[in-house]
């Protein structure tokens, strides 16, 4: 079973277990890090210009300091705004939590498909071409949208591809990725050449 | 008043200008709102046919690309939350959850109206005062006066769109961050594209390109709406926005009536300042409707002024781009660079010259934008009563070629797929941006002043020996920068009040 991530009730009942892992520190402690982080990949580039006396390094470093003063802020600003309003951990009125959200695996599998299907057309686009893999992503986030029947699965894909090939190919000549393996190279410059047949 | 008649006379008397001022303004129209591509591809394609052109014909053509092309992306923008250009940006904040109310047509009807509001009286302004205005704006404004404009404007920017100050400020500096990946604008010194982080080497000649805004753009808005929208299907809680063909009502346009003419003026002075342009107008329209409104907490969730704001101020910026252009020959945008190449492939030089030389071609650009704003009401209130009928498409069916055009939209840009994973990337960070308070427009607002900001800082402090306190010495800036920490002031008071009052109520 895959539990939401229902922003209501998650940061209320971490504050009441442990404070010093409550969202409001945690998140300032991701600022935080990330600013020192910055601040520590700024030395790689710490060269002093002739004609400038703050250098490369003097504006991404005053923007670090600038994030970590940001986190401290909204962190004071958390913490005294809980802690008076007696809205802090624990105290909140039963009746104002939202009921934990329980999703299938089914819907589960179907979030994290939604989120992975653009990254995974984009690790094997360079590779196989945009040509080939295209009408597969179409129908990729189609079936992850619950189009369920064949006629308008192959419809949609077939229109979407088609527009595409036929706005940003035939007319506009845009140079999209034609793939690293022979084959599909070939596949694609064949797809090519048969949109713009006539031009 | 006699050069503009004869101009108009010189436009719609030439019947090989009627049908280029048409192509213009429909071409301009249709790029503008499909997200993939802009008005500067229409421009590119086209440049080249300029050459066999007359220059009266090109210039009158780009000038009314320009204007259409403004307008078009906010159809797009407040349909589907992609903005077809980052000045449509600040449309998407309130357009969108008005469609998703199904108040659709009132937010087309609402942007195209204030669209052609914005550039008509743009045009005249652009018209009366050219040569006076060009001449002020550009040896009054220089590196220390656009640093504070830009301080002013994320200052003033900061909070939109954010459930906090904090929040919005966080935004905009992550934003401001992400903007320095790339080169340094002074020594021209590679940061962040490769060295060491705890004992791993990394090195990358893709960011040294930086990290371009519109990827950013198309993937916090577009992207990032795909995928809420997918979560909701998964959990069985969407519903399909209704199409509506309602238009807003003369006693709504009589409500935002201050906020037109606030985000003209904003629009007006941000568009002639070089490298400002449309998109920081329509931010600072947006926020300070937002400042100045009644009802501030409506904003975001789908309030006219929002929409009308923006769409006012992008467009007052596009007759005041021309300004420097023509008065000075100083280009303002890209667009406007490509309006100053057809100047010369044609052996012309834009600047107080043109005004004699070329009079006719001057007057009738300047027709041409008056009239083509005027026509973007028609043709757009048209537009509304067909367009808005694609949300009758199942959304399902439609993300497929949303995901579609901002891949080719991003990878099209530099032809670079790492534009396409920066996209997705942040479409995912801004689903995880919308869930946490953050603000997407915080950080899309930092990445495209970021490098301009850095760039007039730099200026700044050699023209003033370093000196911090030499801003002050400047009345503009003095005024920028006070204006600002009032603001910044200002905005922490209302914070605290908050808290106070909603402890006072508590109690």
């Amino acid at each position: 079973m895959i539990r939401s991530d229902s922003k209501a009730d998650r940061p209320e009942r971490s504050v009441s277990l442990f404070p010093l892992f409550s969202k409001p520190v945690l998140e300032w402690l991701f600022w935080v890090l990330l600013a020192a982080m910055v601040y520590s990949l700024t030395g790689n580039f710490d060269e002093t210009i002739a004609e400038y006396r703050f250098g490369a390094t003097g504006w991404p470093r005053v923007l670090c300091a600038a994030l970590a003063f940001g986190a401290s802020g909204q962190l004071i600003y958390k913490l005294t705004r809980s802690q008076p309003a007696g809205t802090a951990a624990g105290t909140k009125a039963p009746e104002a939590e939202v009921p934990a959200e329980v999703l299938t695996f089914r819907a589960g599998l179907q979030r994290i498909g939604v989120f992975a299907a653009p990254f995974v057309y984009l690790y094997v686009m360079p590779e196989i071409g945009f040509y080939v893999a295209t009408p597969f992503f179409v129908l990729a986030i189609l079936l992850l949208l619950e189009v369920k029947r064949p006629r308008i699965l192959a419809g949609v894909t077939l229109v979407v591809y088609g527009l595409v090939l036929l706005i940003f190919t035939r007319f506009f000549y845009v140079a999209l990725p034609v793939g690293h393996i022979e084959s599909f190279y070939d596949i694609n410059n064949w797809i090519i050449v048969l949109v713009r047949t006539g031009m | 008043m006699i050069d503009f008649i004869n101009g108009t006379a010189a436009l719609f008397g030439d019947p090989t200008a009627v049908m280029l001022f048409g192509l213009g303004l429909i071409g301009g129209m249709l790029f503008g709102a499909i997200p993939g591509v802009n008005m500067l591809t229409l421009g590119a394609v086209l440049l080249p046919f300029t050459i066999s052109m007359e220059a009266n014909h090109a210039v009158m053509l780009f000038s009314v690309i320009y204007c259409s092309g403004v307008f078009g992306g906010a159809i797009t923008a407040i349909l589907f939350n992609i903005p077809g250009a980052p000045e449509n940006a600040p449309t998407c904040f309130d357009g969108y959850p008005m469609t998703v109310q199904g108040k659709s047509g009132k937010a087309i009807g609402a942007a195209v109206s204030c669209s052609a509001i914005g550039g008509v009286a743009s045009a005249i302004v652009m018209m009366a005062a050219t040569p006076l205005i060009a001449g002020w704006a550009v040896r009054a404004f220089g590196p220390q006066e656009i640093f504070c404009l830009i301080f002013f404007g994320l200052v003033v920017s900061a909070s939109i769109g954010a459930e906090t100050l904090w929040k919005g400020w966080l935004s905009v500096f992550v934003g401001l961050m992400i903007a320095t990946i790339g080169t340094d604008p002074v020594g021209g010194v590679p940061r962040f594209s490769g060295g060491s982080l705890l004992g791993f080497e990394f090195s990358s000649y893709y960011l040294s390109a930086g990290i371009h805004f519109i990827p950013v753009i198309l993937g916090f808005f577009a992207v990032s709406e795909v995928f809420i929208q997918a979560m909701s299907i998964a959990e069985g809680k969407r519903k399909r926005p209704k199409a509506s063909l309602e238009f807003p009502t003369v006693a709504e346009f009589w409500s935002v009536r201050f906020t037109i003419v606030r985000s003209m003026i904003l629009g007006f002075f941000a568009g002639i300042l070089p490298g400002i342009g449309a998109t920081l107008a329509a931010f600072l329209g947006y926020s300070q409707a937002v400042r100045w409104s009644k009802t501030p907490e409506r904003f975001g969730k789908g309030e006219l002024a929002g929409v009308v704001a923006s769409e006012t101020a992008n467009n007052a910026a596009t007759g005041a781009a021309m300004i420097p252009l023509l008065a000075l020959g100083l280009p303002g945008g890209a667009l406007t660079a490509m309006i100053m190449g057809i100047f010369q492939i044609h052996g012309m030089e834009p600047g107080p010259l043109i005004f004699m030389n070329s009079k006719e071609l001057v007057w009738v650009t300047f027709a041409a934008m008056f009239w083509a704003n005027l026509c973007i009401l028609f043709l757009g209130w048209l537009q509304t009563k067909t367009v808005v009928h694609i949300l009758n498409v199942p959304f399902r069916w439609l993300a497929p070629g949303i995901l579609l055009l901002a891949t080719i939209g991003a990878f099209a840009l530099r032809n670079l797929t790492i534009d396409v994973w920066v996209m997705f990337l942040a479409g995912a960070v801004g689903f995880f941006l919308r869930r946490t308070g953050y603000s997407a427009a915080g950080i899309v607002l930092g990445l495209i002043l970021g490098k301009l900001g850095e760039s007039a800082f730099a200026k700044s402090m050699q023209l003033m020996d370093y000196d911090f306190f030499g801003f002050f010495s400047r009345p503009i800036c003095a005024f920028l920068l006070i204006a600002g920490m009032f603001a910044i002031l200002s905005s922490v008071w209302s914070e605290i009040r908050g808290r106070e009052l909603q402890k006072a109520l508590i109690d």
